[in-house]
């Protein structure tokens, strides 16, 4: 098991599949962070030197990733609601904010727009 | 690194939308009456902040004062248009 950034990761996991694992770190970042450290895009989580664990684990507490991320997005969100848009009121509804129809298929909305939003 | 998302949603090089409204700026001590529009299109422009509108929804006109953040939203977004369903028990 390796720890990175307070997270217990398996030994065979891909590091870059482990990095994108953090909320607002995607296929983009974590391929650049890869590239920063010089490891390989392929390489495994067992793989790594602890020197580089630290490094990573430094490099990711420097970053808006988890909850930061979580937190602009929600913000972003009650700013549209406390205005009173009709953005805001969608959200708080639990329904699709861009025009889209709601006569079918609105799960993901259900599931996504909300005033404290988790996703 | 792409420009803000406020920015994508018209080309910079038009500008905000803007259209005339008859703004009167309140002298102070007296009460101005608030503006009715239609022009529910019209950009919140930074010298609105203060001012009080009456927006239309095609059918009344909503009181809508302007804050701050408002600034860049269009006007017929704090004026809704559609009415919530409840179902009527007789």
């Amino acid at each position: 098991m390796v720890f990175i950034f307070g997270v217990n990761f398996n030994e065979q996991k891909l590091v870059k599949k482990a990095l994108e694992s953090f909320y607002a770190l995607g296929p983009q970042t974590s391929a650049r962070i890869l590239a920063k450290y010089c490891i390989h895009p392929r390489a495994k989580m067992g793989t790594l030197p602890p020197k580089t664990l630290t490094a990573l684990t430094a490099e990711l507490s420097t970053m808006t990733i988890e909850g930061d991320a979580r937190r602009i997005v929600q913000d972003n969100i009650k700013r549209l609601r406390d205005m009173g848009t009709y953005r805001g009121r969608r959200h708080a509804m639990g329904l699709p904010a861009r025009g889209q129809r709601t006569k079918n298929q609105v799960e993901t909305a259900k599931k996504l727009n909300r005033v404290e939003r988790r996703g | 690194m792409q420009p803000t998302r406020c920015l994508l949603k018209r080309s910079v090089w038009k500008g905000p939308h803007i259209v005339p409204l008859p703004i009167v700026r309140p002298e102070p001590g007296k009460r101005v009456a608030p503006i009715r529009t239609q022009a529910r299109s019209a950009t919140i422009l930074p010298n609105f902040v203060g001012l009080k509108f009456q927006v239309h929804n095609g059918k009344v006109y909503h009181d809508v004062t302007i804050t701050e953040e408002m600034v860049g939203h269009k006007l017929g977004e704090f004026s809704p248009t559609r009415k919530t369903f409840i179902w009527n028990r007789k």
